[in-house]
């Protein structure tokens, strides 16, 4: 529990005593360790999807993580990101917004998302709350399905513009080592995230998150306006949705068939959760990078070096949710609180 | 001078099941008033009914000679305005949208410029033609919705704990997987407010509350001698602790009423003497306190007046000699007398 061992020295004795920074050295140098690699063995063009999709995760993270409040229908806020992105940016629509404008909207977009459906269903209890989350996120996915003369539907809107920062980013796929510089401004976007959410959770906000989570009754009998903080948390939960969502859609250059969107994706996210450890925010993030690995890095790789082949057991992607659910099972049996449990202290105070 | 909770005529049923029956009773400012009653006379009921967690079905709660409840104002006229104005906007928009996004695209192809005006024109008239009674509909359900919420909320725990009465509870209800020092911040941060943006930046100010705050948390451990395990989960202290524990959260927030449901229950004699030493110096600070409790010595030796209950009526009040010598109070502790039994 006393983590004082850890306090000790100077400040950078002590960012090199916590694992945690060797792992962002890592991942924020990985181009030039990616370089070195043989040709076969290089990820890093796949990197930035996985960044995208750890956008999920800290959504989830707010949400069930932190706050308790099951949510089943993340992917839906994920998928309103990424079409209001696609509507908002596309050429074949007239608003034609740029890289940022079109972040804005879909982050705004997410966050009205979130309140319209946050307001009448975090008032429900536990599993009301999942039932209503899924069924919003079936809804979601038919209706980008259906409404096809705003969404295209299963077409897709395509020929979305890259990020800009000055100059735009490079195509990802056809210009060499263009994914450097895509993984660098998606780490930017993350980092910018889990710093807010760090001092969120540090904050007289994340602590009502977590006192809601423990016990709901005590935490309004100690003054806690439950419904406004649920509320508050599920907004910022869609918000951070939305924001993979459209990070995803960018980096693909089209809004994706909305049945991509689909439950299987919320799992998935719930998934990063529980594996990296339900209410660490590192754990989402952890759970993100091993999820998302396994499922853009390890698969991709796998299949390609299986080769072509008509064999059932042999394609890998028929594996992909047994192994992922063995790994779910084994989890829960032997390390039933996540990779990097949560651990709370009051920042400040030691 | 008027008392500083006076409870009138209070009832409360579950259904057929009346738990409260009718009681009264007053609880003068700066002293401990105890109640007491055999088990299932309706103490914790009345308790929930004081702080809000069941609403009451009969009878008044006055405190410093005031109801506690929300009062319709400027904001709540914009709030629900706002919601029901924007409701039935959506439900006309979402019912038609896609004839709407028609018009508003009009023949514009990406070949040509877009016109603006023409299109937010079309879509407009495509709106007054289509919307009119979706939008009515989504307006009416979101009128309805609000009155009902409004109900639903006038009187809510939160809002009793910020009018100054903090409770304990009697099974302990620690935020059990958080720091003792979290544990005693929560009902202080509910002062603060929530500012996301400020807590999101740790703007400066944000800091200096946060440290202010921990320093006066830090003040209230040391109270109930807890400064060794402010960072230790609240779960995991023995139980004594814990009930002390929860007993520096329901103050934290310095509340003008105390509650406090079975302080002493499984404690030993010498933890028993420290608890009220313990309450003895909270009233000593100003402090409120009306007590449910079972060990008659902690009762007796700290209360400056007792109300006992029994099947959900009040049977007796008055002072520690009083109630010990009132015969209706023996009778229902030492079960009913066999008077008129063969």
């Amino acid at each position: 529990m006393n983590a004082s061992h850890l306090m000790a020295g100077s400040p950078w004795q002590r960012l090199a005593r916590d694992w945690r920074s060797w792992a962002v050295l890592i991942i924020v140098a990985w181009p030039a360790i990616d370089l070195a690699l043989p040709t076969d063995l290089r990820i890093g063009a796949l990197l930035p999807n996985i960044l995208a999709f750890a956008f999920l995760a800290l959504g989830i993270h707010v949400v069930t993580g932190a706050t308790g409040l099951l949510h089943l229908g993340a992917a839906a806020f994920v998928a309103i990101g990424a079409f209001a992105f696609a509507i908002s940016t596309t050429t074949a629509f007239p608003f034609q917004l740029g890289f940022w404008p079109g972040l804005g909207v879909a982050i705004a977009a997410g966050t009205s998302a979130g309140v319209l459906l946050g307001l009448p269903t975090t008032r429900l209890r536990g599993d009301y709350l999942a039932i209503a989350t899924l069924g919003f996120g079936e809804i979601v996915v038919d209706l980008l399905k259906n409404l096809d003369v705003i969404t295209k539907g299963t077409q897709t809107l395509g020929d979305l513009p890259k990020p800009w920062l000055g100059v735009t980013l490079p195509n990802i796929v056809s210009t060499a080592n263009a994914w450097i510089w895509w993984h660098w401004l998606y780490l930017a976007f993350i980092a910018v995230a889990v710093w807010l959410l760090h001092n969120l959770q540090n904050s007289q906000i994340g602590r009502a998150w977590i006192a809601v989570r423990e016990d709901e009754l005590a935490a309004r009998a100690m003054g806690i306006p439950v419904a406004r903080v649920k509320l508050g948390a599920f907004t910022l939960g869609s918000a951070l949705c939305a924001t993979g969502g459209a990070l995803y859609a960018c980096l693909l250059g089209n809004s994706s068939d909305p049945t991509n969107y689909d439950f299987m994706l919320s799992v998935m996210g719930i998934s990063m959760v529980i594996l990296g450890g339900m209410g660490s925010l590192t754990g989402a993030l952890v759970g993100a990078m091993v999820i998302g690995g396994f499922n853009v890095i390890i698969l991709d790789k796998m299949t390609r070096w299986l080769g072509e082949t008509d064999s059932m057991l042999l394609s890998l992607s028929n594996w992909q949710y047994l192994i992922f659910g063995l790994m779910l099972v084994l989890m829960m049996r032997f390390r039933p609180a996540g990779v990097v449990p949560e651990r709370r202290t009051a920042r400040g105070s030691r | 001078m008027t008392a500083l909770l006076e409870v009138s005529e209070l009832t409360l049923c579950f259904g057929g099941l009346t738990a409260v029956d009718a009681v009264s009773f007053t609880v003068e400012k700066g002293s401990i008033t105890a109640v007491i009653g055999p088990n299932g006379a309706g103490k914790t009921s009345l308790f929930n009914v004081i702080t809000a967690q069941y609403q009451a079905s009969a009878g008044r709660i006055l405190v410093e000679g005031a109801t506690i409840e929300r009062q319709w104002g400027r904001a709540e006229t914009l709030r629900a305005g706002g919601f029901t104005l924007l409701a039935g906007l959506l439900t006309a928009l979402a019912l038609h949208c896609q004839s709407l996004w028609s018009a508003f695209l009009h023949d514009w192809n990406s070949l040509t410029k877009f016109a603006w005006g023409t299109g937010l024109t079309l879509a407009w008239e495509e709106f007054l033609r289509t919307g009119t009674w979706p939008f009515a509909i989504g307006a009416a359900v979101a009128a309805a919705a609000c009155w009902q919420h409004w109900h639903s909320q006038r009187r809510t725990p939160d809002l009793v704990h910020r009018h100054g009465i903090a409770r304990t509870f009697q099974n302990i209800r620690l935020f059990r997987r958080m720091s003792c020092l979290e544990n005693i911040l929560i009902p202080r941060d509910t002062r603060a407010g929530y500012g996301r943006l400020a807590a999101a930046l740790r703007l400066p100010w944000q800091r200096q509350r946060e440290a202010a705050e921990i320093s006066a948390a830090m003040a209230l451990l040391e109270l109930v001698g807890l400064t060794a395990a402010a960072h230790l989960p609240a779960g995991s202290l023995p139980y004594g602790a814990q009930r002390h524990l929860e007993i520096a959260r329901a103050l934290s927030s310095k509340p003008r009423l105390l509650l406090l449901d079975e302080p002493a229950a499984g404690m030993n004699e010498s933890e028993s003497a420290d608890l009220m030493r313990l309450i003895r110096g909270i009233r000593a600070t100003g402090t409120t306190i009306l007590l449910i409790e079972h060990d008659m010595q902690v009762v007796m030796g700290i209360s400056d007046s007792i109300v006992v209950l029994d099947h959900g009526e009040k049977i007796a009040a008055g002072t520690p000699a009083e109630i010990r010598a009132h015969p209706a109070v023996i009778a229902a502790y030492l079960g009913e007398t066999v008077e008129g039994q063969p």
